[in-house]
């Protein structure tokens, strides 16, 4: 999606549309809290500086920062996402069941997160394969063994 | 699991800097399978076991316990 951009421009992009999206927010939302974009972009812009400085040095933060990451920092990354994923759930889960207890009208956006997850949970079993009903080798009728590719 | 690739590396005079630029994976990573805290990929295993003009079994031992040589 972000591959027309420069590897070391991505990171620090997301956090530059991230921020302006955030600071949007506050400027539509008008009163007393407009200087809230300010603080935001200033935030969102450090942070989108410090992004790219730091992608250009030789460090897992960099590779990181810098979208160069191997299949070493992938797989991290990726338990990384899985434990906040994790956690996400778990904060929505227990705002749910502390919303309805308290019988607040704020209960639905945990329900939402929630049920996304969930949503997002069964989404990415389907799109990795798991749940494939493939045949085994004697009921499709294969008699030659599968070839390893280290032959 | 132990491998040889810090002996091999070290026997041909290359840097974890070099090999990792070879491999197409960052210097951490070299350094992290030259101690065992990461065990590579099978594509990844073969791309280290070709580098050094070895076969995998030879590079990586599995049981950690046998004699490499």
């Amino acid at each position: 999606m972000t591959t027309f951009i420069r590897p070391r421009l991505r990171v620090p992009a997301l956090y530059v549309l991230t921020g302006a999206a955030l600071a949007a927010a506050f400027v539509a939302h008008g009163g007393g809290i407009w200087y809230g974009s300010i603080a935001t972009g200033i935030g969102f812009g450090a942070r989108a500086i410090r992004a790219y400085v730091t992608g250009g040095r030789d460090s897992d933060e960099g590779a990181l920062a810098g979208s160069r990451a191997d299949e070493r920092l992938a797989l991290l990354r990726t338990r990384s996402r899985a434990l906040a994923g994790i956690a996400a759930a778990v904060a929505a889960f227990i705002g749910l069941t502390a919303g309805i207890a308290v019988r607040a009208a704020w209960w639905w956006p945990f329900a939402l997160i929630l049920a996304i997850a969930l949503m997002a949970y069964l989404f990415g079993w389907s799109q990795y394969g798991i749940g494939a009903t493939d045949p085994a080798d004697d009921e499709a009728g294969v008699t030659q063994p599968a070839q390893s590719p280290a032959t | 699991m132990k491998n040889r690739v810090r002996e091999q590396r070290t026997q041909r005079g290359l840097s974890q800097a070099e090999i990792a630029a070879a491999l197409g994976v960052s210097r951490q990573t070299v350094i992290s399978i030259e101690s065992g805290r990461y065990l590579p990929s099978l594509p990844l295993a073969f791309r280290i076991a070709r580098f050094f003009d070895l076969t995998v079994d030879k590079m990586f031992d599995p049981g950690g316990e046998e004699d490499l040589a």
